[in-house]
């Protein structure tokens, strides 16, 4: 019982906080926060290939550009399309794209997964460099129209050129989305999801159809991931291919899913948050993102290979162990 | 001789130039990962990296036939130590933490090659030597190219003999069918596999300073060739030395008579070709199922 009200007045806390978080802080932050949720959004969507299905994927950016440039065209060429049919177009593309790469990717594990997708996620680059009366190749499609957020007509909001309007919508939308996400690895579907992970040929004898279990998670991820892609576009009012398609958009899904602990849920939310900060501190001494990126990657997986829901958990169990020790 | 059949063999020799260097690079990652298991993929940026130790012998000493010498042994120097300092720490944590670390790696290189070379792609020239054309049966071929493809054979002999013919080679082989076995025989299965990943570099070497001229040295050339020589792995079947060969030189074919026919396109029709082989066999054309 007493747990239970510390659990609801940490969340009502939590909830606050995010609700004043443009009151107080600046707009950078603001900013910032908002990039801070579509890569916690992305990253989650990728984990729950990784971490929940055991399957590394070096292309994952695939779908989160999809998302993005779904909507950039749809808004730019729909006259007078509103918000969420516009989001729903570029959710649709990575939707549609995972769906065509099915049945080549649910057939291969390991090691083949991970290079068919960097392979892909080349391809999709270079495809967005080259189809340029599309794509607009390396400038992308930018300034393209932005409608107004409103919901049933009860609420309108303005989005274009008023960050803390986006703030709010980018909470609700990617909000709604992890919380999707976390509901998914709940389900008895979402267990599946780990049996594949740990055992795939004992799912197989239960009855349950592996191919076919995957190629659903791997759909849903590419969903998630366009829906981050798709707010990313709309936030930047710009989508291209070295933003959202470039392998080191893949790469920092993967890094911050590293930094917070791979198979824990909220790992990659706390990853993205240190992989940020890292980069904010960095990036006022050195240009070189690369080399950070790098760095960050062989430390983790050198010295902290669980990440940072390992550490949390670690330091957890030994707090448990500490008050049993005491209660003797 | 016609012009359209002299343009055919010309495009057909460019081809499997760049088809053989691509088996260069290929080769090595497939020999590292038969061996250890190890998919490298921070191998391109060895490979890109020989080039730039390729461009700065030649600056020191103007001498290409050196720098072919001592790029490939520098890249795979580099290639063991860190073999040495960290892949082999590594073992413990499976696929998952090696395929990071070295992904990682490449990140730390491209930097690193930005760092001390710049971004500006840097021209290396065809030694004098090998310039000009050569006529052979009426028709015009470029010296360097044919080299290349002569450098290739020739290390590719070299590898055969010292696989199949040497006591080194036999080691391996066994190591890699079972390397527990092999270990348990009083054979130093590190030592061996710190070898192996070296000489796995010093192929990438060799690939590097022999597209040098060709291509010249910039950072996205890890990037560009590596990218093809990763689809070449993947499609041939990883661990597969034959697959790779063919599949390389099928590459090299499409990409040159790709950019004469389709030169949009040209990127495509590489992993449209290896979406078709997953398709029908997921494991590459020669790959055994894991």
């Amino acid at each position: 019982m007493k747990e239970k009200m510390t659990k609801i007045v940490l969340w009502l806390a939590l909830a606050i906080l995010l609700l004043a978080y443009p009151k107080l802080f600046g707009l950078y932050y603001v900013n910032l926060f908002v990039t801070f949720m579509v890569f916690a959004v992305f990253s989650l969507s990728f984990n729950m290939l990784l971490g929940f299905t055991g399957l590394l994927s070096f292309g994952h950016a695939i779908f989160f550009g999809m998302g993005g440039y779904g909507t950039a065209l749809a808004l730019r060429h729909i006259e007078g399309i509103s918000l969420f049919p516009a989001m729903g177009c570029g959710v649709a593309a990575a939707v549609l794209l995972a769906a065509i790469l099915c049945p080549v990717v649910i057939r291969v594990t390991g090691t083949a997964f991970a290079m068919v997708h960097l392979a892909f996620g080349q391809l999709m680059y270079v495809l967005a460099l080259k189809l340029r009366n599309i794509t607009g190749g390396e400038d992308g499609i930018g300034n393209f129209p932005l409608p107004d957020f409103s919901f049933l007509g009860i609420i309108s909001l303005p989005l274009k050129n008023n960050p803390v309007n986006f703030y709010y919508f980018a909470l609700l939308v990617l909000g709604l989305c992890t919380w999707l996400m976390w509901f998914f690895t709940q389900t008895p579907f979402g267990q599946i999801q780990v049996g594949i992970r740990d055992n795939a040929k004992r799912i197989d004898y239960l009855g349950f159809k592996v191919p076919e279990s995957k190629a659903v998670i791997y759909i849903t991820s590419a969903f998630f991931a366009g829906m981050a892609g798709s707010v990313y576009g709309l936030f930047h009012n710009l989508v291209s291919a070295d933003g959202s398609l470039n392998v080191l958009v893949s790469f920092a899904a993967i890094t911050a899913t590293l930094i917070g602990g791979i198979g824990s849920f909220f790992g990659p939310i706390w990853g993205t948050a240190i992989f940020q900060i890292l980069e904010e501190i960095t990036i006022r001494f050195t240009e070189q993102v690369e080399l950070v990126t790098g760095v960050i990657m062989i430390l983790v997986i050198m010295y902290a290979p669980r990440g940072f829901a390992g550490f949390l958990s670690a330091l957890n169990l030994k707090w448990q162990t500490y008050r049993a020790g005491r209660g003797k | 001789m016609d012009a359209t059949t002299a343009m055919y063999v010309s495009q057909a020799i460019h081809g499997i130039a760049y088809g053989m260097i691509l088996f260069l690079i290929a080769s090595g990652l497939n020999l590292i990962f038969g061996m250890m298991g190890v998919l490298n993929l921070a191998h391109a940026s060895f490979f890109m990296l020989s080039g730039y130790f390729c461009y700065q012998v030649l600056t020191i000493t103007g001498n290409f036939w050196l720098s072919l010498l001592f790029a490939p042994l520098g890249t795979a120097l580099f290639g063991i130590i860190v073999e040495r300092v960290f892949l082999r720490r590594m073992h413990a944590f499976g696929h998952l933490g090696e395929l990071m670390l070295t992904v990682g790696l490449s990140l730390v290189i491209l930097a690193g090659v930005k760092f001390f070379w710049g971004t500006e792609s840097l021209p290396i020239p065809v030694p004098e030597t090998l310039q000009g054309l050569v006529r052979i049966f009426g028709l015009e071929y470029p010296i360097y190219r044919l080299f290349v493809i002569g450098l290739s054979l020739f290390v590719l002999v070299l590898m055969i003999l010292a696989l199949y013919k040497t006591r080194l080679g036999m080691i391996v082989r066994a190591a890699v069918s079972d390397r527990d076995m092999v270990n348990a025989l009083g054979i130093n299965i590190p030592l061996v596999f710190m070898v192996v990943f070296g000489i796995g570099c010093w192929l990438a070497g060799i690939a590097g300073v022999a597209i040098a001229p060709i291509l010249t040295v910039f950072p996205g050339l890890a990037d560009q060739v590596g990218m093809d020589a990763f689809i070449v792995v993947v499609t041939g079947g990883i661990g597969s030395l034959g697959g790779a060969f063919i599949v390389s030189l099928i590459f090299g074919l499409l990409s040159s008579f790709g950019i004469q026919f389709v030169s949009q396109l040209a990127p495509v029709l590489m992993v449209g070709f290896m979406a078709l082989v997953l398709i029908i066999r997921p494991h590459g054309l020669f790959g055994v199922e894991e």
